[in-house]
């Protein structure tokens, strides 16, 4: 039996090396196309340029339109554009599963920018790549920076260097109130609201177990985040902030809203299904949720900017991250020069415009935000007024887990208000989990 | 007691059989080299040699054409990877931008990555040629041994018959082992040595290199060196899991022979109707279910607007077991583990009854009446005839049904995923919970963090927790003498 075994084995042996001699020669042909990608080897000029585009399912028309015009406007060069569907929310990973293998444009929302940027996936479109913008679009980088908002170039961008093409804004958080129900004026401030939604027998709607939405009472209050270039996170609110306000008076006013009856506490992800049932009056989304809140509230559909909330006995207007949907351009693309033409392409003011008329992307592109039709949408005006108090989110993956779980000690009323010792320990132990090491 | 020590002995001879196979195959390769004729010993240099002195051309060709086969493999492919194992590589990426070619030109880059894949494979391949190369050496010397008797040497086409033959097992068996080897044993080996590398976030090739850090990684788990609490949230995610994993088996096993007595029992009326509704739970997806379920069960979902107006709600609020104005089914610790088990046996026992249903049909019936005869009541037929004879075939199940619930993603993964959020700090700043068996947590790290050194230690520690109850388990399990146990 032993015998039989061993010549089972030794018979596979040769069977594998048998498959084995086939890999060595595919990999002998893979070599040579390595080299192309490198050195020498200049594209014969005239033949097509490939280039893959990953955009999001709801883009998908669009893009296909734009490509067509993309292509019209260089009618000497022949192009082979392919469209993929990527979702922008995910574009990061799908990425940095294989960057070489990855889309030469793609779609990303703004708060990925730095772990592309840290895995080498985006291309630094300030360096030699930008003569390709005077050469063949007649206009340069900083012509591009100028005819963007502010922060959408900010949030592009990392360490000064510009990665991406700023393509649409009004990716944060603002208020969705019923104006049956709530005065403007009570929709200023978090007393105001919560009084009216307990006088109506409903409820404020916002969610505390993301560090996303929490993170608006500490930014408001004047704390911070950022990012180490090794990856960690900075993070200063079981400090004193610059308005001089500490992290403890910040979790007891967040506490006081929490148990107050007339708020309710949504799980990360379940908004839009709280507004569709009507269980609130008013709270705390996005742009996502415009027609949800629209549907729910009806006759009394109105939003506005966040409310301030009672720190150490002020009011303190609350601040938001602000997010964007940028176009970046795989650092690893073969044809990079066209790359870099086809995204800011499809990022320029013309292709802003129409991307609003197709899915009510806040345009960042200046004139295009300026259009009576952008500046009438209920929702947008909101997210550009609160726009105003925002900030680039700039965190690392180790940010999200523990704020998660701070917020939601603090909806479930764990942190007591009068126990000043265990919320320190907890905004310690917070602030520790954040900026830990990148092990 | 007794089953166990056979149990391990019988491990051990499994282990020594092994050992003896290997210093089988040693001895013979000394004997032909040291006793062979010169062909024989040249075969150790030129594989066709000792074929070609007994005049097998054929073979002679084949086996030089493999020779020459590795020799190119290892010279244009091994090569380029091999030398630079290692340190993983140590030329970093970096590119110019060419405005004649509106191109990006790169150097001749190293990828870590792709050095370790590969050099682990060339490595196999190695490892395969050698045991061919001594191999080869055996079957010559025993060449020579039959020429030397003046025995008949076979032709290549006798040889090629044999394969349908006497060696008809290795024809059969050669396409599923090649298969083991490339898609199961080189995926494993390679994600043992991303276990001693610093392969993370921020090493990412192609554009960072990683290389090799030794037993760090597995200092880090266990508590040292780091101030995150990685060991913290690794004991307490491991205890989970195993208490996951006994419930969840227990509890389905049991519950499904229940069911299944049940609706065989002569008592039952319309058991077709009873078995399809339990077997349409099998027939929706995993995910539609449990999806449901977890919404079902949410802080405003349905069950808990029931129980607050049944009263329960308040109920459990006067007692003081809970202190919201909900039942926190899914979102707090202890209710949220309950929640699961139970869940879980609600879409577990259909399978354990089908299961359970087939092997009752084969109950033998004889030992049962007889029992009966002799004055025995319901359970103790149970107890001494069906359960022993249950455990018996359905034994090996069992264990893999533990090793399945250890891995069990999709459970745990669709019942808490955004919905449980853990409130213990130090939890959350190793990104784990506590509903989080190790699959889970291995998931999140790698998906979420791209922390695949971390992510390839856990790997290592649930393949060594399995392989240990799986072994365990099969010794207590599939032993010969059980079966005198239940006759």
């Amino acid at each position: 039996m032993k015998k039989l075994i061993a010549l089972l084995l030794a018979a596979v042996m040769v069977l594998s090396l048998a498959a084995c001699g086939g890999s060595g020669k595919t990999a002998e042909t893979q070599a040579p196309a390595a080299d192309a990608n490198a050195p020498a080897a200049p594209a014969a000029s005239g033949g097509p340029i490939s280039l893959t585009l990953w955009g999001a399912e709801e883009d998908q028309a669009l893009l296909a339109e734009l490509v067509e015009k993309f292509k019209a406007q260089y009618p000497d060069q022949t192009f082979d554009i392919q469209i993929g569907v990527e979702s922008e929310s995910t574009a990061k990973d799908t990425v940095l599963t294989d960057v070489e293998a990855a889309a030469d444009v793609f779609a990303f929302a703004n708060d990925q920018l730095n772990d592309l940027v840290a895995a080498g996936a985006l291309l630094a479109l300030d360096g030699d790549i930008a003569q390709v913008l005077p050469a063949y679009a007649g206009k340069t980088i900083d012509d591009v920076k100028a005819a963007n908002g502010e922060g959408s170039v900010a949030a592009a961008s990392k360490d000064g260097k510009l990665y991406a093409f700023p393509m649409g804004g009004g990716n944060n958080y603002f208020l969705y109130y019923d104006s049956t129900k709530i005065t403007a004026e009570q929709a200023q401030s978090w007393d105001g609201l919560l009084a009216a939604a307990e006088a109506a027998g409903s409820k404020v709607g916002m969610t505390y177990a993301s560090g996303w939405y929490n993170a608006s009472f500490f930014l408001g209050a004047g704390f911070i985040t950022d990012m180490n270039p090794d990856g960690t996170t900075v993070m200063d609110w079981n400090g004193t902030s610059a308005d001089g306000f500490t992290g403890m008076d910040v979790v007891k006013g967040m506490a006081a809203i929490a148990a107050h009856p007339g708020f309710l506490a949504i799980a990360d992800g379940d908004i839009s299904n709280q507004i569709a049932s009507k269980a609130v009056c008013a709270v705390v989304s996005g742009t996502w949720d415009a027609g949800a809140a629209e549907t729910a509230f009806g006759e009394g559909y109105a939003a506005t900017k966040l409310p301030t909330f009672t720190c150490a006995d002020k009011q303190v207007q609350m601040s938001c991250y602000s997010g964007f949907k940028l176009m970046g351009v795989n650092a690893y693309s073969k044809n990079s020069g066209w790359a870099v033409l086809l995204a800011e392409f499809l990022t320029n003011e013309a292709s802003q415009t129409a991307r609003f008329a197709s899915r009510q992307l806040a345009p960042t592109n200046l004139k295009a935000a300026a259009d009576e039709a952008v500046t009438s949408n209920v929702a947008i005006a909101a997210s550009a007024a609160q726009d105003v108090y925002g900030s680039v989110q700039n965190v690392g993956g180790k940010f999200w887990d523990p704020t998660a779980t701070f917020g939601q000690m603090i909806a479930n009323g764990d942190l007591k208000a009068d126990d000043d010792a265990a919320i320190q320990t907890a905004l310690d132990t917070l602030v520790e989990g954040v900026t830990a090491p990148v092990e | 007691m007794e089953a166990k020590t056979s149990g391990l002995s019988r491990l051990g001879s499994a282990v020594s059989g092994f050992f003896a196979v290997i210093a089988r195959f040693f001895s013979e390769f000394g004997t032909a080299m040291a006793k062979g004729d010169l062909f024989v010993k040249l075969s150790l240099l030129w594989w066709g040699a000792g074929y070609f002195r007994r005049r097998q051309y054929v073979k002679a060709i084949l086996m030089t054409l493999l020779e020459i086969a590795v020799i190119v493999f290892t010279l244009n492919f091994a090569m380029a990877y091999v030398p630079k194992f290692g340190t993983l590589g140590t030329v970093q990426a970096e590119q110019v931008f060419n405005m004649q070619t509106m191109q990006t030109e790169w150097n001749d880059y190293d990828n870590s990555f792709m050095i370790l894949l590969f050099s682990l494979f060339s490595f196999v391949i190695w490892f395969a040629a050698a045991v061919v190369c001594m191999r080869n050496v055996v079957n010559v010397y025993e060449l020579q041994m039959q020429a030397q008797r003046g025995k008949h040497i076979n032709t290549f086409v006798e040889d090629l018959r044999e394969y349908l033959d006497k060696k008809f097992h290795i024809t059969l068996l050669s396409l599923p082992v090649l298969g083991i080897v490339v898609f199961t044993l080189i995926p494993m080996l390679l994600l043992i040595l991303v276990a001693f590398t610093n392969y993370d976030q921020q090493h990412m090739p192609p554009t960072n290199l990683f290389g090799w850090v030794g037993f760090s990684n597995f200092v880090t788990l266990f508590g040292g060196g780091i101030t995150t609490t990685f060991g913290y949230a690794f004991v307490r995610i491991l205890g989970w899991t195993i208490i996951w994993s006994f419930f969840a088996t227990l509890t389905t096993y049991i519950g499904g022979i229940l069911m299944s007595l049940l609706l065989n029992s002569k008592l039952t009326r319309g058991t077709k109707i009873w078995r399809t509704m339990l077997v349409v739970t099998i027939a929706v997806p995993q995910f539609v279910s449990l999806l449901l379920m977890r919404n079902f069960f949410a802080n405003s979902g349905i069950v808990n607007t029931i129980c607050a107006n049944i009263g329960l709600t308040g109920f459990l609020r006067d007692i003081g077991l809970i202190s919201t104005s909900y039942i926190p089914f899914m979102t707090a610790p202890g209710w949220v583990h309950v929640m699961i088990i139970l869940i879980n046996i609600w879409i577990g026992i259909p399978y354990q009854m089908l299961i359970a249903t087939g092997v009752l049909m084969n109950l033998p019936t004889d030992q049962i009446e007889s029992a009966k005869i002799d004055g025995a009541n319901p359970f103790q037929v149970f107890k001494s005839i069906t359960m022993p004879y249950m455990l018996q075939v359905t034994g090996p199940a069992l264990i893999t049904d533990f090793v399945k619930n250890f891995n069990n993603f999709n459970v745990i993964y669709l019942l808490t995923q955004n919905v449980f959020v853990t409130t213990n700090q130090f939890m959350a700043n190793s990104q784990a919970k506590e509903t989080d068996l190790l699959v889970t947590w291995l998931f999140t790290l790698t998906q979420d963090y791209y922390n695949y050194k971390m992510a390839s230690v856990i790997g290592i520690m649930v393949f060594i927790v399995c392989a240990v109850f799986t072994l365990v388990g099969f010794n207590f399990m599939i032993s010969g003498d059980k079966e005198g146990t239940y006759q």
